[in-house]
């Protein structure tokens, strides 16, 4: 990591990253937001790949960009006269919000640059870590993957009662 | 490249999975109890579905217990490669929140607004019980990575039934409010669980208290990530500063979730609290300084005190009675922080105490709000003018449940909150200074509580009609019934005190 090539394109990505993700945050119309959220997630996927978590990079890319994002622009463009709503993004407590945020980002830097107690992992990356991801997710992470399920099933049920259309009352009265 | 395991390791791997899953049946049940009662939305057709699926999930949630009970004789250890464990602290967590699921369904039957806003029920009861899971998980979970999973599905289910009434705006805006809040406080507590996995590499609790007592740990590392984790635990257990979602969430959200989320939700905030840090937190060995002498009980103690404070000081001037009582809930969780602060059995003790009475005086409480709306169809204050007349078993046994809110005796509120006390008071001369707080916040919350009983006795209704708003057989008796208890468990707490602190005991403790 110290070839000054990897570092140049490492503060490339991550320059991408944190400008796309601010314009989604500060821009004023849903589509362009919802653009700028794909330079996003292309960001953090080439980030990934620096942390050699290749597999999560190409998962990145397949189910944010290919499957969650396309639906959010089918939802947007589906909805009626969106593109005309002008969204508040009026700053509230604009001062002790900036505060908090140089406050937090302070301590956060600071720490990271003065610790030195980090503990670096046993295992050596080699190859493709696949194979490794799956054996382990059905073995030693066989319980939160079942979990995961779970709150997968949960979240969608309240998915599906949210959008339904309901005029309200039962039909008994 | 990866290598096959050798079949050894895959047959070694099978039979660890299999003897876990003995342990794990209450949670295999109330799993297919959520599906089941999806199941039977789907099949049930016709008037009275909302009773039978209430009483079905009703029903179902009791047979736990039975499932529940057979653990007691079972040996507490760790699980599924130290993701889940079992032990007498997590068996009471489990009767605590089944029982607290069931309540939630009694309270729902009661309540006729539903009836009015709700068309499809049958995802309602079904969420309760995932709900119920999500909690049971978060008392027993001890992976960094199954917290996090438990505590998202306590947070999912929550967002959809405080939102449940889609037509009516402040349930949405609840919804809304809740979701938002509950989002960047579990990213915060992501982050703070990535500094911890980044200094031990280890994401079992009892492994990373063991590498931070071999290792030591950087100070500064080490708060940051408290600070950071105690905003995901505090806005679970909702005390100062992340309160900020409770008041609108209990205003908006419908009566029974409103209680639901305050008695249970906040108690399986506090299970993992005291997990988390009596285990994950090495004790007795301190290999390196604390920043300026603050550690993550400063924390504790600076938002025990300000909860109490602030809990208390605003409920005075609130004019709806569920919003008083979410800032009530605030003060409680600065008394609970209290017993955590501890950091003994007696303490322990002393907590699962106060949140076995939070959880009737509580609940009872809410019933109680929610057959008054039934009749009046309002929450505020000024509407319960006059009403101790018109209700009068409503008024007495809403009086008796805001006493024992205040720990006034002879109710089970003053033992719980005695138990703190006295359990701060033997951990020497410098936490009198925390219990004279708690003693004079109570004082302060003589006054709002009992603002309700004013307006229900004392004053006159401004439309006078003299008729009598009876809320119903059933009603009558489970509100006579949970008023003798307040009572009873106040005169006679022992086989509650010590199911407490037979419960104290967590799989991996080295603190007492």
């Amino acid at each position: 990591m110290s070839n000054p090539t990897y570092t140049a394109i490492f503060y490339l990505f991550a320059a991408i990253t944190v400008f796309s993700a601010a314009f989604v945050v500060f821009s004023r119309n849903v589509i362009y937001s919802a653009f700028s959220l794909l330079f996003t997630f292309f960001g953090i996927a080439a980030l990934y790949v620096f942390l050699s978590a290749d597999f999560i990079a190409v998962t990145q890319v397949v189910v944010y960009v290919g499957g969650i994002l396309v639906l959010l622009l089918f939802g947007v463009m589906f909805t009626n006269n969106i593109m005309d709503t002008d969204l508040k993004t009026d700053v509230l407590h604009a001062i002790p919000g900036t505060f908090l945020f140089l406050g937090i980002l302070a301590a956060l830097l600071f720490t990271f640059y003065t610790t030195n107690g980090w503990m670096p992992s046993d295992t050596q990356l080699q190859g493709s870590v696949v194979e490794r991801i799956g054996f382990e997710t059905m073995s030693r992470y066989v319980l939160p993957f079942e979990m995961a399920s779970i709150l997968l099933l949960a979240a969608l049920i309240g998915a599906a009662f949210l959008a339904r259309y309901d005029n309200g009352g039962t039909n008994e009265h | 490249m990866f290598e096959l395991p050798s079949g050894a390791e895959i047959q070694s791997i099978i039979s660890i999975l299999k003897s876990g899953l003995g342990f794990f049946i209450p949670e295999i049940y109330l799993s297919i109890l959520f599906m089941g009662l999806i199941i039977l939305d789907l099949a049930l057709k016709g008037r009275n579905k909302s009773g039978i699926l209430g009483w079905a999930t009703l029903i179902g949630l009791g047979g736990s217990f039975y499932f529940i009970a057979q653990q007691h004789a079972m040996q507490a250890g760790e699980h599924f490669f130290g993701m889940y464990v079992l032990d007498e602290y997590a068996i009471f967590f489990k009767y605590f929140f089944v029982a607290s699921g069931m309540f939630a369904v009694v309270a729902t039957l009661a309540d006729r607004k539903f009836d009015a806003e709700v068309k499809s029920i049958g995802e309602y009861y079904a969420l309760v019980v995932a709900m119920v899971i999500g909690m049971v998980m978060m008392a027993a979970a001890s992976d960094l990575l199954m917290i996090f999973l438990a505590m998202e599905l306590v947070s999912l289910s929550a967002y959809i039934l405080s939102g449940y009434f889609k037509r009516d705006a402040r349930s949405s805006e609840a919804a809304l409010k809740y979701l938002v809040y509950g989002a960047v406080s579990s990213g915060l507590m992501l982050y703070g669980f990535s500094l911890i996995y980044g200094m031990t590499a280890e994401t079992n609790i009892l492994k990373i208290s063991m590498e931070l007592a071999d290792h030591g740990y950087d100070p500064l590392v080490m708060i940051l990530a408290t600070l950071l984790i105690m905003a995901g635990f505090g806005y679970k257990i909702g005390a100062f500063p992340f309160h900020f979602w409770s008041p609108d969430v209990y205003e908006g959200a419908p009566t029974p979730i409103t209680a639901y989320l305050s008695v249970a939700s906040k108690a399986a905030g506090f299970a993992l609290l005291l997990r988390f840090f009596y285990i994950a937190v090495p004790h007795g060995v301190s290999p390196y300084e604390d920043i300026l002498g603050i550690d993550w009980l400063t924390l504790l103690v600076i938002m025990s005190v300000a909860s109490m404070i602030y809990g208390n000081v605003v409920a005075i001037w609130q004019k709806n009675v569920k919003r008083l009582l979410a800032y009530s809930s605030i003060a409680h969780a600065g008394y609970l922080l209290l017993g955590v602060i501890v950091m003994d059995e007696i303490g322990t003790q002393a907590v699962l105490f106060y949140l076995l009475s939070y959880f009737l005086m509580n609940y009872a409480a809410f019933y109680v709000v929610v057959l008054i709306s039934n009749r009046t169809g309002s929450e505020t204050l000024d509407d319960y003018r006059g009403l101790g007349s018109k209700m009068p078993l409503a008024g007495a046994a809403l009086t008796v449940f805001l006493i024992s809110l205040v720990g006034l005796p002879p109710t089970v509120g003053f033992i719980g909150k005695l138990m703190i006390f006295s359990a701060l008071l033997s951990k020497g001369a410098l936490y009198i200074w925390l219990a004279l707080i708690g003693v004079l916040t109570s004082v302060i919350s003589l006054y709002y509580y009992m603002l309700i009983p004013l307006n229900m006795f004392l004053r006159e209704s401004l439309e006078p009609n003299e008729k009598s708003l009876n809320p119903g057989f059933l009603a009558q008796l489970m509100m006579a019934v949970l008023m003798i208890l307040t009572i009873w468990f106040g005169l006679f707490f022992e086989p509650l005190s010590e199911f407490a602190r037979y419960s104290s005991a967590m799989f991996g403790l080295s603190l007492y």
